[in-house]
């Protein structure tokens, strides 16, 4: 086993992406045939629309990269993560719009409140186990929903039309500092994935990883396993908050979409075609599956959602591990695939 | 033989899996620093009384005191640190993780950085060290880096062994660490548990069906019949009890002594 102890040879793909994405708004600026000077002052057109783009897929691939150490590291499945998400993009406009705070204290509040999300996970961890917790976190998810669709609550959430008309602070406004947005949203995910990276290679993250493939066992060596369940569980509350806080800061409507389960699934889909405890295929899967979905509305309309499906059916029978775990595998069966297909199509006798 | 101290006991332990009593009022002592076995045909009660007292079932009624302590109720991840140890009769590893990596997490329980998130653990020395030692030991040296899955059974068994020695555990729970194993290589793995033992002054308690095994390591030897401890002594004694023979040729087990 090679034990590369620097830190930038390590790390070097990541570090390669960083780079690439920090030059891309210029280089394509250039295509379109503006100056880094215009870039820099937001006015290129092309480049504002795919640094827009870029900033929807940085949330998206934060959010599934939280949703990977859950399921992908410790084996948690969870269909409720997308209220961590949810609830820190409505805390975030009603703290902004209603309650008039200022931004760092708008920050901090979000922080807090994912911990105590967290910890109310935490209540029902030791207790269920398996699809028990699954459906237990949908539960907790869905009385969010609820809560944030009832019509009583239509001042503050917006119910169902959803939450408009947030003032974000003028530093970081998507439509006048969108590249100063970029730029935040592409290094807080960068930040989130070394650090992610460092917590795997940890003596909690090694636990971590101990229970996802026998928890039992792991109790038996000695280690209090609903305890790592918590931390991990709070790390991964956080990351998405702080996603749902730029959500709500990019998007003119803070849909109530974000609260439901299609969420939660979503960024699933996106940690399975990018290859389940990975990491890195959180980051490849959420480009993957946003720029799938944007080319396929843009040529062909609404209806792309059945061919999007059919892409996901297909990719779960030939490419089962994923984009980057199947990279990793080094192997691409094709025959396997046709198998898998041919075993669905086949009745039961 | 001296006098040793009492490492393990059980008062009156008893446990009911809805009407059917498993285990049924067993009192025992065991001595520190010897191997000591437990028998029985199947369905006597070994597993059970086994999970009774590493805390993996809670009793219907009685105690387990481990040097003196009550162990009732403790958590069962508190063990290990009380220097307790157990083996599965089903083999009961990591199998996606290397053998590296299941000795390393056996090994660094014990370290009090468990919750050091930005560590590194190829920079834990001691545990590094530690886990180096004992896959020596246990002879998987040239299996490091492979997926525990792919060794053989007679592999994952010592793997298994490994991960319980790892901690450095004063008395070791072995049930029935052969099971399974090609013949051949039993006596290897017996080898490995009677060094360990003599070595390290280790209380081994153990379950085991090859009563050519038993009877030539055991120390003392219990024997437990429906739920009840029918006889307990040396091999010697044992082998000359007719108790035990009727219990054997009773039940459907042949006593190949």
């Amino acid at each position: 086993m090679k034990n590369n102890t620097n830190v930038f040879i390590k790390n070097r793909g990541i570090l390669i992406f960083f780079a690439v994405m920090l030059l891309a708004p210029f280089l394509i600026g250039l295509l379109e045939g503006s100056s880094p000077a215009v870039i820099l002052n937001n006015r290129g057109s092309m480049s504002k629309f795919l640094e827009g783009l870029g900033i929807e897929i940085f949330i998206l691939a934060m959010f599934a990269l939280s949703y990977d150490l859950l399921f992908g590291i410790t084996g948690l499945l969870s269909f409720g993560h997308s209220m961590f998400f949810a609830v820190a993009a409505y805390l975030t406009g009603i703290a902004l719009k209603t309650m008039h705070l200022p931004f760092w204290q708008v920050v901090l509040l979000v922080l807090l409140v994912a911990v105590i999300q967290a910890l109310l996970f935490s209540l029902v961890l030791p207790r269920v186990k398996g699809v028990t917790f699954t459906l237990v976190s949908l539960g907790l998810a869905s009385v969010f929903h609820i809560i944030v669709m009832s019509s009583d609550m239509i001042n503050l959430t917006g119910a169902d039309v959803g939450l408009q008309g947030v003032p974000v602070p003028a530093f970081i406004s998507p439509v006048s500092e969108r590249l100063r947005f970029y730029v935040i949203a592409l290094s807080l995910l960068v930040a989130t994935f070394l650090f992610y990276r460092r917590f795997v290679a940890s003596p909690t993250g090694r636990v971590c990883v101990a229970i996802r493939e026998n928890e039992g066992r792991a109790k038996m060596l000695g280690y209090n396993t609903t305890l790592f369940k918590i931390v991990v569980m709070v790390i991964s509350s956080l990351t998405a908050s702080i996603a749902g806080l730029l959500h709500a800061l990019y998007q003119p409507i803070i849909s109530p979409g974000v609260a439901d389960l299609g969420y939660t699934v979503m960024g699933l889909l996106i940690v399975l075609v990018g290859g389940v405890g990975t990491l890195s295929g959180a980051i490849v899967g959420a480009f993957a599956l946003r720029l799938l979905d944007f080319t396929l509305r843009r040529y062909i309309g609404e209806s792309a959602a059945i061919i999007t499906g059919a892409i996901y059916v297909i990719f779960v029978l030939f490419v089962p591990y994923g984009i980057i775990g199947t990279m990793n595998l080094r192997q691409f069966k094709t025959k396997q695939g046709w198998q898998r297909l041919l075993g669905l199509l086949k009745p039961k006798e | 033989m001296t006098v040793r101290d009492t490492i393990i006991e059980t008062q009156d332990l008893t446990k009911y899996f809805g009407a059917m009593v498993a285990v049924d009022g067993v009192s025992i002592k065991i001595q520190a620093g010897t191997l000591h076995a437990i028998i029985g045909p199947n369905g006597a009660g070994k597993t059970t009384f086994f999970n009774l007292l590493s805390g993996n079932l809670k009793p219907t009624s009685g105690k387990v005191f481990y040097k003196g302590v009550d162990l009732t109720g403790k958590p069962i991840h508190r063990m290990i640190h009380l220097g307790m140890g157990r083996s599965f009769q089903i083999t009961n590893i990591f199998p996606n993780l290397t053998v590296h990596e299941n000795i390393r997490l056996a090994s660094q329980a014990m370290e009090n950085m468990n919750f050091r998130l930005l560590l590194d653990t190829a920079k834990m020395d001691r545990c590094e060290q530690r886990t180096a030692e004992v896959i020596e030991r246990v002879g998987l040296k040239n299996q490091s880096y492979l997926p525990a899955r792919v060794l053989s059974h007679g592999d994952q068994r010592k793997l298994e062994l490994g991960m319980i020695l790892a901690p450095d555990p004063e008395l070791l729970l072995l049930d029935e660490p052969t099971a399974g194993m090609a013949t051949d290589q039993v006596p290897e793995l017996i080898t490995l548990i009677q060094d360990v033992q003599k070595s390290g002054t280790k209380t081994v308690i153990l379950v085991e069906h090859n009563m050519n095994v038993v009877m030539s390591v055991s120390d003392r030897i219990t024997v437990m019949h429906q739920g009840k401890v029918i006889a307990e002594g040396t091999p010697a004694e044992i082998a000359a009890n007719h108790e035990v023979q009727t219990a054997y040729l009773g039940g459907l087990y042949d006593l190949n002594l």
